[in-house]
């Protein structure tokens, strides 16, 4: 149970503070709601970069990590398809450093030719190093474009490619920030060793006088339903065949949302899941098999991805998969599995609550959804679920015309 | 308000540990308790002497623990994964150099169910054939696309040429090496090292006295005992002629960088100090290496520097990916950092800050159960106890940059780095 209290500047920013005094550090984490899919499809990765560009300086303070660091915190940040999400982890009796450098950033930024510049590289060389220089490394960007045609989630968060990077102007960064890292485009949450009126004092000395910005009026365009399956085959450099599908899933907000999960868990969370055990360990068809979810705003990738034992054809390994989430169709989910996959999901959410980072930042991501007392409801959104309702979501999700399948062959 | 200003900061002068116990079992199993946090989980560590240090063959120690979880003479590896699973539980079994063992996360309401199982994996493991058969075949896979990554060759060239290919540290695994053994190996080694008389356990989380008691009954049992762990046992370093080994890679667009050679370790004097000077060099995000390398050259994603510390060694490792392009470039801006140390004091306002970063790193290390568990489990591999968390932090707080600068002089030297670069 994570306790909390909220409140709204008059700016519009949201803020959430929860208390918790076993701990001698505070958290403080600023969630803007932008990520890559408020993107043009000629300016991708914009987002992220802006991310690297936050950590250059704002208009009052030079840089933003040296001072924080000097008041014994440390902090990170990443950017989502729908968010970019910033944190400050520091000793709380030096909580008020997070909100000055917090809030002079989102004020404005020193916009500085020379570091675009620098981190325009650093993006690069991280494009390179995780999406070139990787066996495989491709297989994101083929797959958001073979599962999305007209939705921005159709290029990956990094972008679709080096020269969108290279080409960003320092005056589409400057519009970007009025548009997007505004105080009614954001929430803060501020959690530890704090107390709420300190934190509300705070809140209002630093981040009180900022301007808001305009209502931000998304046209995002809605992907429409697949009717057929697609495939496409790639040849690489790469050791051992693998394969890719995509199945269309809803959006994170959606009521059919946390059966999904679950399904996602029934196949591969554990070594009893249905995929390691099946296909792995008794039919020994993949070296390794897995399924996660996207968990997107909009609706999202239900995905499996494995590498095929030697000597294993393609279309052999590509119905074995499709014959494994056919079963989940076709009979009922036993009441010992059904329990197995509740107990999981309740572990995983209560060790995921010891950590106070987490659940800072679980706060802010259920605020920007909507309410921030559903982290406390979560576990009774699986917990309430019924096998056959698993059941009805399998038929819905895992059918051959909802899937998006990349075959990966090796050239060797 | 003045914005320009940053606003007072306080300085961390002493930490206060969480509470933490240590008890014996039965059978004389030393249990540390560190019973706190606000979540009912439990985290249960057990750690024995068995780890690559002890092998005689390579991957021996590596396998004998995969294979925990394969089968034992009351269950089979589907029954095993089927029960973790059911109550919700994780097992991670993992093997350093030191040590191979096992951690268990369960809520603390379903650990009861699991403690027997967890015992029997350790006294009643049968290695099956059959099961080794699999997960051999589907590492073998994994090795091939690991030998694909520039990142991957670099490492095990490096540790390779510091250390040579009879020792441990730096032995490097070649393909024929998972046929060349069997399940046999493996019966022998687990016969030989996971036993009480080399087991050490950890218990942290949130839970009622009782656990205590049914973990003496589980793994304080009788009957269990074996021959210590030797811990002289001694390997020979056979360090690599060449201290510049190239692999060329005509399709990459980046190069892995690692370089560096052996250094002191945890156990020696110097080595806390030696932390803070890491620390300015290499070993944070606004540190030297990544202030020019990366946020003024832009020549990378990431580069840190580390001083490797094992219970029989250690080394210094600087370690970077950048474009194949800048690879000489960048080797001369490690140079260079590297001279500025060894010449140039440190100054006060730069070095003040690397304080206040690792103080406050040091108070993370010990915030909340399962991470003072974490920090707690490093001290135990080198028989130190929790003083020296205190003592690294005194260190910490009054190192000069004049220390520095003479440290520097004596473990930071360019021309005696092996430079391995594949890419």
């Amino acid at each position: 149970m994570t306790k909390f209290e909220q409140f709204q500047l008059s700016n519009g920013l949201k803020v959430i503070v929860h208390e918790d005094a076993t701990t001698t550090m505070a958290v403080v984490n600023v969630l803007y709601k932008v990520g890559s899919r408020d993107e043009t499809p000629e300016q991708t990765g914009f987002a992220h970069l802006f991310e690297h560009f936050m950590f250059e300086g704002s208009v009052n303070v030079p840089e933003f990590d040296t001072p924080l660091q000097n008041a014994a915190g440390e902090n990170n940040a990443f950017t989502s398809n729908d968010i970019t999400n910033y944190y400050d982890i520091l000793p709380a009796n030096n909580l008020e450093t997070a909100f000055w450098l917090e809030s002079d950033r989102m004020l404005s930024l020193a916009f500085e030719e020379e570091s675009l510049a620098t981190q325009k590289n650093v993006v690069m060389e991280e494009f390179k190093e995780h999406y070139i220089n990787q066996p495989y490394g491709d297989v994101w960007h083929k797959m958001c474009a073979l599962a999305y045609k007209v939705h921005p989630y159709q290029w990956p968060v990094i972008g679709k490619e080096l020269s969108h990077i290279e080409q960003v102007k320092l005056a589409s960064a400057r519009n970007f920030f009025f548009k997007y890292y505004r105080p009614n485009n954001a929430v803060l949450v501020v959690a530890g060793n704090v107390k709420a009126n300190e934190v509300k004092a705070l809140a209002e000395k630093w981040f009180g006088e900022i301007p808001a910005g305009e209502k931000i009026n998304r046209q995002i365009p809605k992907e429409p339903e697949q009717t057929e399956a697609r495939v496409q085959d790639v040849k690489a450099d790469v050791p051992v065949n693998a394969i890719y599908k995509a199945y269309r899933m809803c959006a994170r907000t959606d009521a059919d949302y946390h059966a999904t999960d679950l399904l996602r868990d029934i196949l591969s969370t554990g070594d009893s899941s249905r995929l390691y055990q099946h296909l792995v360990k008794e039919k020994k068809l993949f070296s390794s098999i897995g399924a996660y979810i996207t968990e997107t705003i909009d609706e999202g990738l239900f995905m499996v991805e494995g590498k095929l034992s030697e000597g294993v054809s393609m279309d052999v390994a590509d119905a074995a998969i499709e014959e494994a989430l056919e079963t989940i169709k076709s009979e009922l989910i036993s009441e010992e599995e059904m329990i197995k996959v509740k107990n999981k999901i309740e572990a995983y959410m209560v060790f995921g609550e010891t950590n106070i980072l987490n659940r800072a930042m679980n706060l802010a991501y259920f605020e920007m959804l909507g309410n921030p007392d559903d982290v406390n409801h979560e576990i009774e959104k699986y917990t309430a679920l019924t096998r056959e309702k698993l059941q009805q979501i399998a038929a819905k999700v895992f059918r051959k015309e909802n899937s998006n399948t990349i075959r990966y062959f090796s050239n060797n | 308000m003045n914005r320009t200003e940053a606003p007072k900061i306080k300085l961390i002068e002493q930490v206060t540990l969480p509470e933490f116990k240590l008890l014996h079992l039965d059978n004389g199993v030393p249990l540390y308790i560190i019973n706190a946090g606000e979540q009912d989980v439990v985290k249960l560590e057990l750690m024995f002497k068995a780890g690559k240090w002890f092998e005689k063959k390579n991957l021996v120690a590596d396998y004998t623990n995969r294979m925990l979880r394969e089968g034992t003479t009351k269950h089979s590896a589907k029954a095993i994964a089927d029960k973790f699973d059911f109550y919700g539980a994780n097992i991670n079994t993992g093997v350093g150099y030191e040590t191979g063992g096992a951690v268990l996360y369960s809520l603390t309401k379903q650990i009861d169910h699991l403690l027997e199982l967890l015992v029997e994996i350790f006294t009643e493991s049968t290695f099956p054939d059959k099961e080794f058969e699999t997960i051999i075949s589907n590492k073998k896979q994994k090795f091939a696309v690991d030998l694909k990554k520039n990142e991957f060759l670099a490492n095990r060239n490096f540790v390779n040429a510091l250390y040579g290919q009879s020792h441990p540290y730096g032995r490097v695994t070649e393909l024929e090496n998972f046929d060349q053994m069997t399940t046999a190996d493996f019966k022998a080694f687990f016969k030989q090292y996971y036993h009480a008389d080399n087991l050490t356990i950890i218990l942290s989380g949130r839970f009622d006295e009782q656990l205590i008691k049914k973990i003496n009954d589980s793994f304080g049992i009788k009957n269990w005992s074996g021959k210590k762990a030797d811990e002289n046992i001694t390997h020979t370093i056979e360090p690599a002629k060449e201290l510049i080994l190239h692999t060329e890679k005509a399709d990459s667009v980046q190069s892995a960088i690692v370089l560096g050679n052996l250094s002191i370790n945890k156990k020696h004097p110097d080595f806390l100090k030696l932390s803070v000077l890491n620390t300015v060099f290499g070993g944070y995000f606004g540190s030297r290496l990544m202030s020019n390398i990366r946020e003024e050259k832009g020549y990378t994603y990431g580069i840190y520097s580390s001083f490797v510390s094992y219970p029989h060694g250690g080394f210094i490792e600087i370690a970077s990916e950048v474009g194949k392009e800048v690879r000489e470039a960048t080797l001369n801006e490690i140079k260079h950092e590297i001279s500025q140390l060894r010449t140039e004091l440190i100054d006060e306002e730069e070095l003040q800050i690397v304080k206040n970063y690792m103080s406050g790193r040091i108070l993370r290390s010990i915030d909340g159960p399962m991470k003072f568990s974490e920090t707690l489990k490093g001290l135990i591999l080198y028989n130190q106890d929790v003083s020296y968390i205190h003592q690294l932090l005194k260190t910490v707080r009054e190192v000069s940059s004049n220390e520095l600068l003479e440290l520097a002089n004596k473990y930071l030297d360019y021309e005696k780095m092996y430079k391995i670069t594949v890419g």
